[in-house]
C-alpha cells in the first residue's frame, strides 16, 4: 500500500537539509584536518590533527573552556532552583495562571541581541544601576569593564531571561502528576512541604534532568550575550568557547582550526548529552510525556 | 488543605514585574529625547515623552533598511518552512522506505549538536556559491532546520490516515491528496511550527552576522548589536527605539500564539 520509495515530498527539504545542514558538519570535520585561509584558499592543506594538538595545548583555548564551565557551573544551579521556585508558585494558583504563565515565560521569546542591549544600557558607567548605587551612596561598578564582575554580570542577565523559559517546562511536567495521587497524599495527611518531597520532586526528576541538559547544551552555545556586552574582554575574562571560534575564524581567518574547536565543543556537548542519557535511561519515565494545559 | 493563594499571587506579581521591567525600561528610553539614559525614579516620569526616536528611525537611514531586511528574511523564509515542513513531514509520516530511519535520527540530532559548528562551514560554502551577502544566504539555512519536519512527522502520525486511503480508493493522485485533504488538516501543527519558525529566523544573529558583509544587507539583530559596537559614545535612545521595533512582532506573535509557542519548546525548538 505505501511506496518503498521516498515521495517527492521529502525531497525540498531533504535537499536543503543535505546541502546547509549535513554538508557544513562533515565538512568541519574536514576543515579540522586542514589548514585553510578563505583569502588564500590555494593554499589550503593538511595538517593531520596539528589543529587539535594546537588547541589542547593553547593557553586561550583552555582559558575558553574554564570561563565556559564556569558559566554554566554559576548558572544553572540557581537558574534550577528558581525556576523550580516559580513553577511551584504557579502550580498553586488557578486564576489567572495563564496570565502569570505568560509575563514570566515572554523574555524567553524575545531576541538575545535585544536582551543583552538592554542590559548593556543598564550596565553602562551612567546607567541605571550606578545610578542607583550612586543615590544610595555606594561607589559605582564598573560592571562590564572591571574583570571581576563581567563574567558575573552575564551570568545574571543568563539567569534573568532563562528563569521563565524553564519555569514553563518545570510547570509542565507538574501537569502530567495525577490529580488523584496529590489528593491521596493530602488525605493521608502529608503536609505541603512533605507532598513536595516525597511525591512532586520524584515526579520531576526527569523533567529536572531534561531541564539541565538543556540548559547546559545551551550554556556551552553562549556567544551572542557575549558579542553584544563585552566582546570577550576585558583581557579575555569573558572569553567563552564560541567566542573564541569565532574570533579564530572571521577576525584571523583560521578556519581550520576554528573547525577544530567546533568538533572538540560537538564532542563536550556529546558526552555530557551521553552521560545526562546514562541517567535518564536509569529512570522509567519518559522526559516530557504531558502537554500544556 | 486548600493551599494559600495569596502569597503565591504577590510572588508572581513581583516576578511578572521583574521580568518585565527591563523591556518597559527599553520601551521608556526609546520615548525619550537624546541618548542619555534615565537613571532616577524622577527621570522616568520628569523627562518628555516623544516620538523622535522612531520618527527619525521612520524617515529612513540604516535601521528602517535593517526593519526591511529582517521583514524580507522571515516573510519569504515562513511559508516556504511551513511548506517544507508539511510536505516531508507527511512522507516521513506515511512512507517506509530506505534510509527514513537514518533521516530521522540525522534530523533528530541536528537539533541538539551545537548549531555553531557549521558556521565557518556555511560561510565558505556561500562564499563559494556567491551567495555571500544575499538574501538567499540569509534565507536558504532556516529551510534546512529540522524541527518542523520532525514535528510535522509526529503530527501525521498521531493523524489517521483513513481519509487519505479512501481518496487513494477514488483515484485522486498524490499531489491533490496532499493538496486537498492533508494540507487543510494541518493547521494546528503548523501554527507550532510556523510561530516557533518566526522566532528563530527574526532573531538569528551569529548565521546573519558572518553571512553579510555590507551594511545594507544587515538584519535587526545583527544591525543593531554592530551599531551598539562603535567607539563613539552609543545613541541609546535610537538603539532602544530599534530594539523596541525589533521585540514589537515577537511580541504580537507571542500574544496570537502563546500556547503554539510554548508547545515548539517543549518539542524541543527551542534554541
Amino acid at each position: 500500500m505505501r511506496g518503498s520509495r521516498p515521495s517527492i515530498g521529502l525531497l525540498p527539504w531533504g535537499l536543503a537539509f543535505l546541502v546547509f545542514g549535513l554538508f557544513p558538519l562533515l565538512y568541519a570535520l574536514v576543515l579540522s584536518f586542514q589548514q585553510m585561509n578563505p583569502l588564500r584558499p590555494d593554499l589550503t592543506h593538511f595538517v593531520g590533527v596539528s589543529n587539535y594538538a594546537r588547541a589542547l595545548t593553547s593557553a586561550s583555548f583552555w582559558h575558553s573552556l574554564r570561563t565556559t564551565v564556569f558559566f554554566v557551573v554559576g548558572t544553572i544551579p540557581v537558574t534550577l532552583t528558581l525556576a523550580y521556585l516559580v513553577a511551584g508558585q504557579l502550580a498553586t494558583i488557578r486564576r489567572g495562571q495563564g496570565f502569570f504563565r505568560a509575563a514570566i515565560f515572554f523574555p524567553a521569546t524575545v531576541s538575545m541581541v535585544v536582551i543583552a542591549l538592554v542590559f548593556k544600557s543598564l550596565y553602562a558607567e551612567d546607567g541605571l544601576l550606578n545610578g542607583w548605587l550612586a543615590a544610595s551612596g555606594v561607589s559605582r561598578v564598573h560592571w562590564l569593564q572591571d574583570v571581576r564582575t563581567a563574567l558575573p554580570s552575564i551570568m545574571l542577565m543568563d539567569i534573568w531571561g532563562s528563569v521563565g523559559y524553564y519555569a514553563i517546562l518545570i510547570l509542565a511536567g507538574r501537569k502530567t502528576l495525577p490529580p488523584e495521587q496529590l489528593e491521596a497524599a493530602r488525605l493521608e495527611g502529608l503536609s505541603a512541604w512533605e507532598v513536595e518531597r516525597r511525591i512532586v520532586f520524584p515526579h520531576l526528576r526527569p523533567v529536572l534532568l531534561f531541564v539541565v541538559l538543556l540548559n547546559t547544551i545551551r550554556s556551552f552555545q553562549i556567544f551572542t550575550e557575549v558579542f553584544v556586552l563585552t566582546r570577550g574582554g576585558p583581557l579575555e575574562s569573558t572569553l567563552t568557547l564560541v567566542y573564541h571560534l569565532y574570533e579564530r575564524a572571521f577576525y584571523h581567518f583560521e578556519m581550520g582550526y576554528a573547525s577544530a574547536i567546533a568538533y572538540l565543543l560537538l564532542a563536550l556537548v556529546g558526552v555530557v548529552l551521553l552521560v545526562q542519557r546514562r541517567v535518564l535511561m536509569s529512570r522509567r519515565e519518559a522526559p516530557l510525556s504531558g502537554g500544556v494545559g | 488543605m486548600k493551599p494559600r493563594p495569596l502569597g503565591a499571587y504577590v510572588i508572581l506579581s513581583a516576578i511578572a514585574l521583574l521580568s518585565f521591567a527591563p523591556l518597559l525600561y527599553m520601551a521608556r528610553v526609546s520615548l525619550g529625547q537624546g541618548g542619555d539614559l534615565p537613571i532616577s525614579p524622577s527621570d522616568w516620569w520628569g523627562r518628555p515623552f516623544t516620538l523622535d526616536h522612531y520618527r527619525a528611525l521612520a524617515a529612513g537611514g540604516p535601521m528602517a533598511r535593517f526593519a526591511i531586511n529582517s521583514i524580507v528574511v522571515s516573510c519569504v523564509a515562513l511559508p516556504l518552512q511551513l511548506l517544507l515542513a508539511a510536505s516531508a513531514g507527511h512522507a516521513l509520516a506515511r512512507r517506509r522506505f530506505l534510509g527514513k530511519n537514518v533521516t530521522l535520527a540525522l534530523a533528530t540530532a541536528f537539533l541538539v549538536l551545537p548549531r555553531q559548528v557549521t558556521l565557518v562551514p556555511l560561510y565558505l560554502l556561500m562564499a563559494k556559491l556567491g551567495l555571500m551577502d544575499t538574501y538567499a544566504a540569509l534565507i536558504l539555512p532556516h529551510l534546512a532546520d529540522p524541527f518542523g519536519v520532525l514535528f510535522m512527522a509526529h503530527y501525521y502520525q498521531t493523524m489517521s490516515a483513513e481519509l487519505e486511503d479512501a481518496a487513494r480508493t477514488d483515484g485522486l493522485s498524490a499531489g491533490a491528496i496532499f493538496r486537498r485533504i492533508v494540507l487543510p488538516l494541518s493547521g494546528p501543527g503548523l501554527a507550532v511550527v510556523g510561530v516557533n519558525g518566526f522566532l528563530t529566523t527574526w532573531n538569528a544573529f551569529y548565521q546573519p552576522l558572518v553571512l553579510t558583509t555590507s551594511e545594507s544587507m544587515r538584519t535587526l539583530p545583527v544591525g543593531l548589536a554592530l551599531f551598539a559596537q562603535s567607539e563613539y559614545s552609543v545613541d541609546w535612545g535610537a538603539l532602544l527605539a530599534g530594539s523596541s521595533i525589533a521585540t514589537l512582532p515577537v511580541l504580537v506573535a507571542f500574544a496570537l500564539f502563546q500556547r503554539q509557542i510554548v508547545e515548539g519548546v517543549l518539542q524541543g525548538s527551542g534554541r
